[in-house]
C-alpha cells in the first residue's frame, strides 16, 4: 500500500522546500515531498545518460501558443519553456492599469523538481545586514524622496531575525548547494568563505568590472567599494556534499545555455542535484512528482490532511506531523486560500488576521545596456560576471534620498545565442517575446547583417535588483472566474509600483548607465562615445511593467514577531496552526537588495533546525 | 536470438511526459489555437503535438546497442491514455516502422507500485524518417492516436496517425510550389542573398561530405540562398505550430495569384528579385495590390509570422530540420572572429558554438544531446 503518514510533508521541491527536506531526511525523519512538475534528470542520473534538459534554444521558449481564456489579452501569443506551466491550463491573472484582467506567464518559476532553481541564472547574493532593519533605518529620517504620504516609514519592517542569525545558514547554503564566487569586497560579513573558485570571466565582463570600479571611486574616492565576482550557483570543482563531478576542464562549462535552461550536466546547483539527490535513496525519503497539492484540511489546531492529485488524476491524501508549504509565493498563498475556501476551520485559523496574500512583492529591477566597440564570444559564459555593493551603503541611500538599497551586476548570457538575440529584440519581459523582431520589418537582408554586425557578441547589460516598498494593496487573491485545468480558481495578482519605487528604479538605472559610461572611458584612445547606449530604465517602464515580477516572488505571508501584523511567526509557522509552515519567498516582509534564492534556501535551513528540535 | 528495436522506458520518464499535458478535470477546449474547422478532442489537452515523444537515443533496445550508432536514431515513445487504471485491458501499436501485422504491446506505467492509466512503448527509429501507426485497444480494430494531431490521408481514403523523427527534410504538408514561394520570401529576410553570405554558403556546401550533401539536396531546394529554413517551417507547420498551417496555405495561394498577375507567363519561383522585394514591402505596410483580404485579412500578420519562423529555422538546432548542417551557425562563426595574432596562426572565431554542442554536431566532451 502507498505510504500515507509521514513526519514531514513538504509541498514544493525548490529553494523553499528542498533545504528543509534535505536536513530532515538526513536526520532520519520520514519525509514526503510533493512536486507538481516532472523529475527531469541530468545525464549522470538518467538510465540512458541522456538528460531531459537540452542545449536547445527552442526548449527555453518553445513553440507559439495562444491565450484562449476569457481575459482581455485573449489571442495573445506566448512562448513558454518546457517546464513552465501552460498559461491556458494554469494561468496567473493580473489587473492591468486600465483595470482589465490579463493572463501572464510572469510570476511563474518552473514546474519541475527543483522549481525555479532549475531555470534561474544562479545569481546567489546574500542580503546585506541593512536589509534586515529597514524600519529602524528609516525611522526619523527626513531625507526620503518621493514618498509624500510617508508610506515608507509606516510600511518598512525590520525582519524578526538579524543578519547574524541567518549568517551560519548562508554559509551552510553556499557549502551544501554549491556556489562559486568570492567574499572579498562584498559588504556582508562572512564567518567563513566556502565559495568554489569562479571560472575565468568572459572578456566582455572586464568592461563591467572597470566601470564598477570607476563608479566606486567616484562615489567614495577615499574608500571605494570595489566589485566582486557575482556568486553563481554553478559548481566549478567536484562537489563532495552532492557527489557531483565537474568536467575535466571546468572552463567548458561556459555555454550560455544557463539562464532559462535546465542543465543537462547537473552542474548548475538546482535543489534537485544539490540537496534532494543526496537523500533520494534513503528509505525514509519519498518524492512524489507530477502530483499537485490541491488543499489542506484542518483539525484541532493542525493541518490534518494534505490532498493531492496523482499523475493519473486520482485524488489522494497524505498526513504529516509537520506540513511545509513551499510552492513559490503566489502558488503557496493560493493553496492556503483554496484550502480556506473549502474548510471552515482552516479558514478561521489562517485568517486570524486579514493579511494572507497582502504585501506581495517582487523587486525593483531594471538596468542599462550598451553596444561595445569590441566583440566577444558571449556564447562562452555562465550568466553573470561582476557585481558591486557600492550603491548599497547608508551614505549612498542618504545622498540619494532612497529608503533601501540594491545590488548591481552584469549579465553575459543575454542575446548570446542567435535566436535569443532575435526574440528578445525590444522585449522587456516574457509576455512579449518576438514582437520586436516580427514588427521590425525593415530588419531584413543587408539590414539584418548590419544588425548582427552591431549586436552579436557586443551587448553588455548591467542589471540592478533592489528593494520594493511593501504595500498592503499589492496582493494575491483567488480570481473570481478563471480556473485552472483542475477547475480550481487561479491566482489573481493585484500590484502596482509605489512612487518611490519608480524613483528608486530611475536612480539605480542611472547608476547602471554610469557603469557603462565609465567602462568606455578606460578604452585607450577611445572616448565615452565608444560605448553606444541601447537604453536604460526600470521595469516599470515596460508596456505591461505593472506585472513585471522577474520570477522573484516574495511576500504574501510575511513572518514577524507580532501575530496581529504577520501571517507567520518568527519560525515561519502559521500563527494558529501547530504544524503548518511556509518557507518559500512568501515569508519575506521586505524584498531586499538582491536575487532572493540564496536567502530562501538559507531560511529553509534555519526553519529545518527549528522543526528538528520539536520532532 | 531475436533482436528487438523496442523497449520500455522507466515509469518516471513516462509519467514526466503525461501528467502536465494529459491529466486534467477541466474539459474546455483551451488549446484550440485558432485553426478554424479543426476543432477536436485534442483541443482539450495541452501540446498534443508532443505525442508520440521523439527523444535522443542512448541505448535500451538490443537491436541498436553500439554507442557509435546511437546518434543515427531517435527513440519514439508511444503513449496511450486509458480511461482509468483498469480499462482498457490491453494496448498495442502497429506501424510502418515495424511490420504492420505484428502488434507490439504497450505496458502500463506504474506510480508508487500502483497501475496508472498511461501506457507506453518505446521504439528505436532512424532519424529523418516519417511513419504511420495505429493503436489496437482491447484487441479491437486499429484506431488512430487520439492525442497526436498528425493524421495522414492514404490513397484508400483512410487516415493514419503519423510522426516524423529528427532532422526530417521531406516536407509533409506543403506542395513544391508553396515551398518555392516560401524560399523566395525567406531569402528577402535572411542575409543569404548578400554577396558575402552567398559566397560563404557556396563554400560551405562545397566542403560537405557526400552523405550530408545528399541529405541536404534530396529535396532539390535552392540551397544557394538558404540554410534550410523553409524545411524547418514545413516541419513545425506539420507539428508544433500546426495551427498556422491553414493560414500559410491561404496566404501562399493569394501570393501565387498576386505574383502571376504581376508577371504573367512566368512561374513565381523564377520571378525577379524585384518582384519579391516589392511584395515584401507591401506586406509590411499591409497594403498589397491584388491581395484577397476576404480570404486572409492581414498580409502584415503573415509577414510577422514568417519573419519569426524564418530566423528560427535559420539558427535553430539542426534536429528541427532548419539550419542545415549547422550552416546558419557556421555563417556567424565565420563572419565574427579575432584576426590571427601572428602570421601562421589561425583566426579565432567569436561564435564557437561547437564547444557546447554534442558530438558529432559539436565537440563538447561531456554533453550527449
Amino acid at each position: 500500500m502507498i505510504q500515507v503518514t509521514f513526519d514531514v510533508i513538504v509541498i514544493g521541491s525548490g529553494a523553499g522546500g528542498a533545504p528543509l527536506a534535505h536536513i530532515l531526511a538526513k536526520a532520519g525523519k520520514s519525509v514526503l515531498v510533493l512536486e507538481k512538475g516532472p523529475l527531469f534528470r541530468p545525464q549522470y542520473q538518467s538510465p540512458n545518460q541522456r538528460s531531459d534538459f537540452k542545449r536547445d534554444e527552442l526548449i527555453s521558449d518553445g513553440a507559439e501558443k495562444r491565450i484562449q481564456l476569457a481575459v482581455a489579452n485573449k489571442g495573445q501569443a506566448f512562448y513558454s519553456s518546457h517546464v513552465e506551466p501552460d498559461i491556458n491550463d494554469e494561468p496567473h491573472i493580473y489587473r492591468d492599469t486600465e483595470g482589465s484582467d490579463k493572463a501572464t506567464i510572469e510570476g511563474y518559476t518552473a514546474q519541475v523538481v527543483g522549481g525555479g532553481t532549475q531555470l534561474y541564472g544562479g545569481v546567489s547574493f546574500r542580503y546585506a545586514p541593512l536589509d534586515f532593519r529597514l524600519a529602524s533605518f528609516n525611522a526619523g529620517r527626513s531625507d526620503i524622496r518621493q514618498d509624500p504620504n510617508d508610506d515608507i516609514k509606516r510600511e518598512a519592517r525590520d525582519w524578526p531575525i538579524s543578519y547574524d542569525d541567518l549568517e551560519p545558514y548562508y554559509t551552510k547554503t553556499e557549502e551544501l548547494v554549491g556556489i562559486n564566487g568570492e567574499s572579498r569586497n562584498q559588504q556582508k560579513p562572512f564567518s567563513r568563505d566556502v565559495y568554489q573558485p569562479p571560472l575565468t570571466p568572459n572578456g566582455i565582463s572586464e568592461y563591467a568590472r572597470r566601470g564598477m570600479e570607476l563608479l566606486a571611486r567616484k562615489l567614495n574616492p577615499l574608500n571605494p567599494i570595489l566589485p566582486y565576482r557575482t556568486p553563481l550557483a554553478v559548481i566549478t570543482r567536484d562537489h563532495a556534499p552532492s557527489g557531483r563531478k565537474v568536467p575535466h576542464d571546468p572552463e567548458t562549462e561556459k555555454t550560455s545555455y544557463v539562464n532559462r535552461y535546465g542543465d543537462p550536466l547537473g552542474l548548475k546547483s538546482s535543489t534537485w542535484v544539490s540537496l534532494l539527490s543526496p537523500v533520494k535513496d534513503l528509505p525514509n525519503f519519498i518524492i512524489r512528482c507530477n502530483c499537485v497539492a490541491t488543499r489542506l484540511t484542518y483539525q484541532n489546531g493542525k493541518v490534518d490532511r494534505v490532498y493531492y492529485i496523482d499523475p493519473s488524476g486520482v485524488e489522494r491524501f497524505a498526513q504529516g506531523k509537520i506540513v511545509v508549504v513551499a510552492c513559490s509565493g503566489i502558488e503557496s498563498v493560493r493553496l492556503l486560500k483554496l484550502s480556506a475556501k473549502l474548510d471552515n476551520g482552516f479558514d478561521k485559523a489562517i485568517h486570524q488576521n486579514d493579511l494572507l496574500g497582502c504585501y506581495f512583492m517582487t523587486h525593483c529591477f531594471g538596468g542599462a545596456s550598451a553596444i561595445l566597440p569590441e566583440r566577444f564570444d558571449k556564447s562562452r559564459a555562465l550568466d553573470a560576471g561582476w557585481a558591486t555593493d557600492c550603491c548599497a551603503t547608508e551614505q549612498f541611500l542618504h545622498d540619494h534620498g532612497l529608503w533601501a538599497a540594491g545590488a548591481l551586476y552584469n549579465n553575459t548570457s543575454d542575446g548570446a545565442l542567435p535566436i535569443s538575440l532575435f526574440r528578445t529584440l525590444g522585449a522587456l519581459d516574457l509576455d512579449n517575446l518576438w514582437d520586436g523582431f516580427m514588427f521590425a520589418t525593415d530588419l531584413k537582408a543587408q539590414a539584418l547583417v548590419n544588425y548582427l554586425d552591431d549586436q552579436f557578441g557586443r551587448g553588455l547589460s548591467i542589471s540592478f535588483m533592489a528593494n520594493q516598498v511593501p504595500q498592503r494593496t499589492n496582493r494575491i487573491e483567488l480570481h473570481p472566474t478563471v480556473t485552472d485545468k483542475w477547475n480550481r480558481p487561479v491566482a489573481y495578482i493585484i500590484k502596482n509600483w509605489h512612487q518611490h519605487d519608480r524613483y528608486l528604479m530611475d536612480t539605480y538605472a542611472n547608476m547602471a548607465a554610469q557603469i557603462l559610461h565609465f567602462s568606455g572611458e578606460h578604452l585607450s584612445g577611445k572616448q565615452i562615445e565608444a560605448v553606444k547606449f541601447v537604453g536604460k530604465g526600470g521595469s516599470y517602464l515596460a508596456p505591461n511593467g505593472i506585472v513585471r515580477i522577474a520570477n522573484h516572488i516574495l511576500g504574501g505571508a510575511r513572518f514577524g514577531k507580532d501575530r496581529n501584523a504577520s501571517v507567520l511567526d518568527v519560525n515561519c509557522r502559521a500563527w494558529d496552526f501547530d504544524n503548518l509552515y511556509v518557507t518559500d519567498g512568501a515569508f519575506m516582509p521586505t524584498s531586499r537588495s538582491g536575487n532572493p534564492t540564496n536567502t530562501i534556501e538559507a531560511n529553509s535551513f534555519r526553519v529545518a533546525d527549528q522543526i528538528l528540535a520539536r520532532l | 536470438m531475436t533482436t528487438k528495436y523496442f523497449f520500455k522506458k522507466d515509469d518516471q520518464y513516462v509519467l514526466n511526459r503525461c501528467t502536465k499535458f494529459l491529466s486534467r478535470y477541466n474539459t474546455d477546449a483551451r488549446h484550440s489555437y485558432g485553426a478554424p474547422g479543426e476543432q477536436s478532442e485534442r483541443d482539450r489537452i495541452a501540446e498534443a503535438w508532443r505525442f508520440p515523444i521523439i527523444d535522443t537515443y542512448g541505448g535500451g533496445a538490443d537491436a541498436v546497442s553500439d554507442p557509435a550508432q546511437f546518434n543515427d536514431y531517435n527513440e519514439v515513445t508511444f503513449i496511450y491514455a486509458g480511461a482509468d487504471s483498469r480499462s482498457p485491458a490491453s494496448v498495442s501499436v502497429i506501424g510502418t516502422f515495424a511490420t504492420l501485422y505484428e502488434p507490439i504491446p504497450l505496458e502500463r506505467a506504474i506510480f508508487e507500485d500502483e497501475p496508472t492509466r498511461f501506457w507506453s512503448l518505446t521504439y528505436v527509429v532512424p532519424k529523418g524518417q516519417r511513419h504511420l501507426y495505429r493503436f489496437i485497444v482491447d484487441e479491437a480494430f486499429p484506431v488512430n492516436d487520439p492525442v497526436n494531431p498528425q493524421l495522414e490521408l492514404q490513397d484508400n481514403g483512410q487516415s493514419w496517425s503519423r510522426f516524423f523523427t529528427d532532422s526530417f527534410t521531406s516536407p509533409l504538408e506543403m506542395e513544391p510550389w508553396e515551398l518555392a514561394i516560401l524560399y523566395r520570401l525567406a531569402a528577402e529576410i535572411l542575409p543569404f542573398q548578400t554577396a558575402d553570405a552567398t559566397n560563404f554558403l557556396n563554400r560551405f556546401y562545397d566542403c560537405l561530405d557526400r552523405a550530408t550533401k545528399k541529405n541536404l539536396y534530396n529535396n532539390a531546394y535552392r540551397m544557394d540562398h538558404s540554410v534550410g529554413e523553409v524545411n524547418y517551417i514545413a516541419n513545425i507547420l506539420a507539428r508544433e505550430e500546426r495551427h498556422h498551417l491553414i493560414g500559410y496555405k491561404k496566404c501562399l495561394r493569394i501570393i501565387d495569384r498576386v505574383l502571376r498577375q504581376r508577371s504573367p507567363y512566368m512561374e513565381p519561383e523564377n520571378m525577379s528579385r524585384e518582384i519579391y522585394f516589392d511584395l515584401y514591402n507591401e506586406m509590411a505596410t499591409n497594403q498589397v495590390a491584388g491581395w484577397d483580404y476576404s480570404q486572409y485579412a492581414s498580409p502584415q500578420f503573415f509577414l510577422y509570422l514568417l519573419r519569426r519562423h524564418v530566423v528560427t529555422g535559420a539558427f535553430c538546432h539542426p534536429k528541427y530540420g532548419g539550419n542545415a548542417g549547422a550552416a546558419g551557425w557556421a555563417y556567424l562563426s565565420e563572419r565574427y572572429f579575432t584576426p590571427a595574432a601572428a602570421p601562421g596562426q589561425k583566426p579565432q572565431t567569436l561564435f564557437d558554438w561547437r564547444l557546447s554542442m554534442e558530438p558529432p554536431l559539436g565537440v563538447n566532451a561531456d554533453y550527449l544531446g
